[in-house]
């Protein structure tokens, strides 16, 4: 049976319970996890310290513009198959020749077809029992994938090109799959369907600061409000790339060089501010909007 | 069970259908639900496809399951002080202890969810640990299921539950009772260890036997904090394009980038490379790359009222163009075109149609107007031209932001309409050309 106990988030990772609740959900039913949301909400981070604190394998495959469930799953790979091959030929003909010399298949002979399937993370997934597969940033992927994938999950069975070889994997055994994606580009409504949806929104400032603790245990208190309220104040200024919570955590890491007085001093003004804001717009719009007003105690709201 | 919750759902816009139930009956086999937190958790992961999905649909879980119905634009706070099934429960609430009445609507309607979200079907959970250690047999193994609590032993429980706290939620509680027979029926374990999960005097915690304690406190004031967001309201995408659902027909408009995640065979430098080798034919593979994007705008910024619409364009292409590389090439007219295009705003510049008509084939255009005009300004060479464009450029569609039902009217739209597909000036309506000219083979 795979693992189905409820998951709360480590000491690393802050789950919150309705997120905690979609992921059991979805491994119990032993349907994917879909989560959307903002960058820097953690999407990726959850099957990670899932695997991680619960010490299971982890497969992960990450989505780009050429992805193809090839891929994912497993592909023959022709080319290599024709090499082999055509060495062979040359090898023999070396041997008549009497040359000693032969070019390398690698191992590999064209006799065992399945030492030409290149296995994608699915099928090394199904292949072991209760592992976790994450498959990240789905809405990269081209407009056909999300309905391939489907597919392929839909069955609890790939079967190998050309070697013909069957991996298949009962209900009770189904890896946790979790999906993630930025919204860059609609999912087709049949794929989510078959997922349980989750969408996380972005944090807000106290569980912030929750999240922050966690990264940050030795950070001190008034380092870490000043921080986060100039954090959220930027996040206010709806700039064209707003900063997440990873870049709070590296600019906050940067600030730790400091003594407690001089970061502060260094966060009001904007010290480092390189590492929140990506875009020179961005830097000027914050310097027009901010800089007189995080000077003032006091002056941070809420997002 | 809950045959017509599916239906609510629908009539807020939220897709539900008979598998959403089944799923539901496969939850509870598994044991996922336990209280009516649980179902709303449930609904909402399996229901919910999109963050603009939360609002209508925690619209139709509290219509459906609470008897609060939420009006529109209205908070979940104000419905539920005005609901019928709220006034009953504050009614026993209050009498049950006299302090209460001084307590803030606010934290009455918090303590409301809170029960509302925590209720079970498995009443066990709401009668104290004591009694449930005295009814339950401690040496009862979680495998051989609860064969004790047979049919009437749980009517029994739920009745005195009933008197006990919920007997105003009549509504409610006649489907949670629905609820309950199926699961006394289908599936004996259950009621024992989702019984034992919330007071736990096994020390098993409910999530540790499978038994997740969903809603709990939490799940209903995160509904509350729903309702009324903004951010869980769908953006309207029959409405105009304009600067608040411009990002989602930006969405709409990925699609026209084609991108190929093919691998090819080249046979020529396979020959080239074979033959250098001394015929040794080592095959060459090369990445397909077609993600490139050729789009022509044509607009029509002549008519007094097309100038929002210019913006909204140029902003949406604009966008586009920063955030998927491609050609694109923008020429204005004025209401219909005849042997030119200008290349400006303010139409000085002219280009010959021929130019344009000598690109590449592959050109998509969008030709954004409202194509109304004098009838005569249309005349035969003005068609001709139209029709040179969309007889060269198979991916040729205009976008017209004048609504659909007016379009009939004005006898040049429906001339053009011979010419062009076209469609409404809408992220809905965009998503349908792009839709309509992908399917079209160059």
């Amino acid at each position: 049976m795979a693992e189905t106990s409820l998951w709360n988030g480590s000491d690393k990772y802050l789950c919150d319970r309705e997120l905690a609740q979609a992921f059991h959900m979805a491994r119990v039913l032993g349907m994917p996890l879909l989560i959307e949301g903002e960058p820097g909400t953690g999407k990726t981070e959850l099957p990670l310290q899932y695997a991680k604190d619960s010490d299971i394998d982890l497969f992960v495959y990450p989505v780009g513009s050429k992805s193809t469930v090839d891929q994912f799953v497993a592909r023959f790979d022709h080319v290599k198959y024709l090499r082999d091959s055509q060495v062979e030929v040359l090898n023999a003909q070396r041997d008549e020749k009497g040359l000693s010399t032969k070019l390398s298949t690698g191992g590999r002979s064209t006799d065992q077809l399945k030492d030409y399937v290149m296995q994608g993370p699915a099928a090394k997934a199904y292949s072991t029992p209760n592992s976790v597969l994450l498959i990240d940033e789905i809405d990269k992927a081209p407009r056909e994938f999300p309905n391939d994938l489907l597919y392929a999950l839909s069955h609890r069975k790939f079967v190998m090109p050309e070697s013909g070889d069957v991996i298949e994997v009962s209900e009770e055994d189904m890896p946790a799959i979790v999906i993630t994606s930025n919204r860059e580009q609609e999912l087709p409504t049949a794929f989510k369907g078959r997922c349980i949806y989750h969408y996380i929104s972005f944090p807000p400032p106290e569980t912030m600061r929750d999240i922050v603790r966690k990264h940050y245990p030795k950070a001190d208190d008034d380092i870490v409000q000043q921080a986060i309220d100039v954090f959220y104040q930027l996040r206010q200024l709806g700039l064209e790339r707003s900063p997440s919570t990873r870049e709070l955590l590296n600019w906050l890491k940067y600030m730790q060089t400091f003594s407690k007085e001089e970061t502060i001093e260094r966060i009001k003004k904007l010290d480092g501010l390189g590492a929140l804001i990506k875009t020179q717009d961005d830097v000027r719009r914050v310097q027009r909007n901010l800089m007189d007003d995080i000077k003032k105690p006091g002056g941070a709201s809420r997002y | 069970m809950f045959e017509s919750f599916p239906e609510v759902c629908r009539s807020y816009g939220v897709k539900a259908d008979v598998r959403s139930l089944l799923l539901l009956q496969k939850a509870i086999d598994r044991n996922l639900i336990h209280t009516v937190g649980d179902i709303y958790s449930f609904f909402k992961g399996s229901l919910v496809k999109d963050p603009t999905d939360i609002g209508p649909y925690t619209q139709a879980f509290y219509e459906y399951f609470v008897g609060v119905d939420v009006g529109a634009g209205e908070r979940l706070n104000d419905a539920i002080a005005r609901a019928d099934t709220f006034k009953d429960w504050l009614e026993d609430f209050v009498q049950a202890d006299d302090r209460r009445r001084d307590m803030e609507l606010d934290d009455l309607i918090n303590q409301f969810l809170d029960e509302v979200h925590t209720t079970t079907y498995d009443i066990k959970r709401v009668l104290d640990g004591e009694d449930i250690l005295k009814e339950d047999d401690p040496d009862m193994k979680d495998d051989d299921g609860g064969n004790r609590a047979d049919g009437a032993n749980a009517e029994r429980l739920l009745e005195k539950a009933a008197d006990y706290r919920f007997v105003d939620l009549e509504e409610l509680r006649k489907r949670m009772e629905k609820v309950m027979e199926q699961q006394t029926r289908d599936h004996q374990g259950g009621s024992h260890w989702v019984g034992t999960g919330g007071v736990s005097p096994y020390g098993n915690g409910g999530a540790a036997m499978g038994g997740i304690r969903v809603g709990g406190t939490g799940g209903g004031r995160m509904a509350r904090e729903v309702m009324g967001d903004p951010q869980y309201y769908p953006v309207d995408i029959d409405a105009q394009i304009n600067d608040d659902n411009i990002d989602a027909t930006l969405a709409t408009l990925k699609g026209v980038i084609e991108e190929t995640n093919q691998r090819y065979l080249d046979i020529p430098l396979t020959v080239k490379e074979g033959v250098a080798q001394g015929g040794l034919f080592l095959p060459v593979e090369l990445d397909k790359t077609e993600d490139k994007l050729q789009v022509i705008l044509l607009i029509d910024n002549g008519g007094y009222s097309m100038d929002y619409y210019i913006r909204a364009v140029q902003a949406l292409f604009k966008k586009m163009k920063t955030r998927y590389q491609h050609d694109l090439e923008t020429y204005y007219f004025h209401n219909t075109i005849y042997k030119y295009v200008y290349e400006d705003e303010r139409r000085t510049r002219k280009v010959p149609i021929e130019r344009i008509l000598s690109k590449d084939p592959n050109y998509r255009i969008f030709v954004i107007g409202d194509a109304a005009m004098a009838p005569y300004e249309l005349h035969e060479g003005s068609i001709i031209a139209w029709g040179r464009i969309s007889e060269k450029f198979k991916k040729s569609v205009w976008l017209n932001p004048v609504s659909e039902k007016h379009w009939h009217i004005t006898w040049t739209t429906t001339m053009l309409r011979k010419i062009f597909k076209m469609y409404t000036m809408t992220p809905r309506g965009i998503e349908q050309a792009i839709l309509g000219m992908n399917r079209k083979k160059r």
